[in-house]
């Protein structure tokens, strides 16, 4: 049983491994990508040098406004649910006079 | 409390929304537009468009580094 356990995690491990690699790698192809088109346009010079050079400050500006996009949608699309606070409090409630009964010191503070 | 962060997540949004809409004007079509068009008078000169983000990266670094500086200073002084 416990051998069973211990390869099941095992499988788990390594799934989590696989996944971060696949990230890993999709992440440094698209960097790989690109630079070698920024050193292309640097090389064959379409555009103007001093354009050029803009290009990598405009992808790190444009990925922290993605960064602040995303939490901000997160922050709007947070999501609470009231009822289950209630019903959360109640059962609270109810175990403090449970345990008060029995004789359990729970007081917060 | 909910819709006071509905509020901020909102602005948050149409913060980033706008810097990226501004910036990708600045630095992408401007280039391509005559240099005596009535729009280039709502922009900065193009070395502004580096000088700001390094400095605004400088700033956001600098306040980081203190505020951990300050975070492991206060549990260091806790500890004993």
């Amino acid at each position: 049983m416990i051998l069973l356990n211990m390869i099941r995690t095992e499988q788990c491990f390594s799934h989590l491994i696989t996944c971060t690699m696949k990230h890993v790698v999709k992440i440094l192809s698209i960097l790989v990508t690109i630079s070698a088109i920024w050193v292309g346009l640097l090389q064959t010079s379409i555009v103007p040098r001093s354009h050029t050079w803009l290009l990598p400050i405009y992808f790190v500006v444009s990925l922290g406004c993605y960064g602040l996009l995303m939490v901000g949608v997160g922050l709007m699309q947070f999501p609470t649910c009231p009822q289950e606070a209630l019903l959360l409090q109640q059962d609270i409630m109810e175990a403090k006079e449970f345990l008060k009964q029995k004789g359990v010191d729970v007081s917060s503070d | 409390m909910e819709l006071a962060d509905r509020a901020v997540g909102f602005l948050l949004s149409f913060i980033s929304l706008s810097i990226f809409t501004y910036y990708t004007f600045w630095v992408i079509i401007l280039p391509f537009v005559d240099s005596d068009h009535f729009i280039h008078q709502y922009f900065l000169p193009q070395e502004y468009a580096i000088l700001i983000p390094v400095f605004a990266g400088v700033t956001l670094l600098f306040f980081l580094c203190i505020f951990v500086g300050m975070v492991m200073f206060k549990s260091n002084k806790k500890k004993p």
